[in-house]
């Protein structure tokens, strides 16, 4: 258990990091990737909402902090950790009560994983580009925006869950 | 109660995700410009119109101070306009072959209602029923009949924010009409009446119930609108400067009419300086050929010089 938070902890400063200068790209003019809520997505599912909902609050807050783009991201990450057991809940059934998975491709499968990975993406790249908008004024630009950072964030965590998870593998 | 208490832990999770989108919205809301104002436009039309019903009932309590102001007003100014003529005529006697040329109007007036206004607390700002539809324009400054109120900062189709000069944010270049010594005239956020006139030249002397009135150094007000009269001695402020305590001129616990400041020349100004740009942009051009034709006559020279001797050199 304190392995596990431990790995959490050690992942989240890393992605803080990283997001740091993932903030600054501009990939074609509209992508950037948001790789930090990778921490939020492999959350247990059934974890306490109240914890979901502070950590998701503090780790948008610090990325804001660095970007210098004051309550957008916790605002979209707030969202993002209240609609993240809704979205569990639409593509896969409870087992029985006591489990709680961690979404993974181990455990969901590599379909299931990406169902559930690309829809959370896609939920946070909306709720972002559309506080950052904030109007529907130009709406066309938002949505590439949407579109294209989602795709690239998608591709960057499978990048980063296949090292996360053959090190796990490794270890265990 | 106990049921009450139920249902809170019940719901717990849901206050803290209210709690915690809050807390995102007034952090939004305060540090960026560009929602701040896209919120207050929008959202301003729908305050706007519950302000408007408010004080179109409140408008009339204080119509007869208002009159008896307008009316003082009124009378000073005429007493202005006999002075003026009377200095006119005399001129004209002295240089009888002068013609007097119209001057040109720098300033417009909007005159406007004050739909809601607060003093009290640590930012103030005022909201008038009239908007970009009008002419108004963000960095407009607004003054009543007895002085200067503040400038706008953010503009609805039918509504309008101004920063009052009730608001730390808000720095207004003054300075002392009998000696022209200018400052930067502040609110410290303590009593509505009283503002603070800072970094005015120690060397001055200032006297209680000088006049202040706006320098005219920005193009937001024009000079010589009064601020505020003096009423406390100079205090030392950052050793080479003095501050003063400035009673308002403006009563802004009773605001009803005001008028917005359009000023013309901006737009000729703004024109103005971009013309220079483009001068200084052709001069370079212009260097820049000379420079090149010089090249060139100077690359002639060598080519007829070269022929001139291979000719020579045939002739041999």
């Amino acid at each position: 258990m304190t392995k596990t938070i431990l790995q959490f902890v050690v992942i989240g400063i890393l992605l803080i990091l990283a997001q740091v200068i993932c903030s600054k790209i501009l990939l074609f003019g509209v992508a950037t990737p948001f790789i930090f809520i990778y921490l939020i997505l492999r959350l247990p599912v059934y974890f306490s909402k109240n914890w979901t909902y502070t950590i998701a609050f503090v780790l948008g807050f610090i990325v804001d902090l660095f970007g210098n783009t004051m309550g957008m991201n916790a605002l979209a990450c707030t969202l993002l950790a209240a609609l993240r057991q809704p979205v569990y809940n639409a593509y896969f059934t409870r087992d029985d009560d006591t489990s709680n998975p961690m979404p993974s491709i181990a455990e969901l499968g590599i379909g299931g994983y990406m169902k559930y990975m690309s829809t959370m993406v896609l939920i946070y790249c909306t709720a972002l580009f559309l506080i950052q908008a904030f109007s529907l004024h130009n709406f066309p630009l938002t949505l590439l925006r949407i579109v294209a950072s989602s795709a690239l964030t998608i591709l960057l965590l499978f990048g980063i869950d296949s090292l996360v998870s053959t090190q796990r593998e490794e270890r265990l | 109660m106990h049921n009450l208490l139920n249902f809170l832990v019940k719901h717990v999770s849901w206050f803290v995700f209210i709690f915690y989108v809050i807390i995102s919205c007034v952090l939004l809301f305060n540090n960026n410009p560009y929602q701040q104002s896209v919120y207050l436009t929008s959202a301003n039309g729908v305050s706007a119109s519950v302000f408007n019903l408010y004080s179109s009932v409140t408008s009339y309590f204080n119509l007869r101070q208002i009159n008896n102001e307008l009316q003082q007003r009124n009378a000073a100014l005429e007493m202005q306009v006999i002075d003026l003529n009377k200095q006119v005529d005399n001129l004209k006697l002295q240089f009888p072959d002068t013609t007097i040329q119209p001057i040109v109007r720098q300033y417009d007036y909007v005159v406007a209602n004050v739909i809601s206004n607060s003093v009290s607390q640590p930012y103030n700002y005022i909201t008038i029923d009239r908007g970009a539809r009008d002419g108004i324009e963000p960095e407009m400054g607004v003054v009543d009949h007895n002085g200067v109120v503040g400038i706008v900062n953010a503009v609805g189709n039918h509504s309008a924010r101004i920063i009052s000069l009730l608001n730390p944010y808000m720095r207004l270049s003054c300075k002392v009409k009998r000696n022209n010594y200018f400052g930067t005239m502040t609110w410290d956020g303590r009593s509505p009446e009283y503002a603070t006139l800072q970094e005015l030249p120690k060397q001055g002397r200032y006297i209680k119930g000088d006049t202040v009135v706006t320098s005219g150094y920005s193009a937001v007000f024009p000079e010589g609108i009064i601020v505020g009269y003096v009423v406390g001695k100079a205090q030392d402020f950052n050793g080479s400067f003095v501050s003063l305590k400035v009673k308002l001129a403006t009563n802004f616990m009773q605001l009803s009419t005001v008028r917005a400041v359009k000023n013309r020349m901006k737009v000729e100004l703004k024109a103005l300086e971009t013309k220079d740009e483009n001068k200084q942009a052709l001069e370079q051009q212009k260097a820049q050929e000379s420079k090149k034709k010089k090249l060139e006559r100077e690359a002639a020279k060598k080519a007829a010089a070269a022929q001139s001797n291979g000719k020579e050199a045939k002739k041999q």
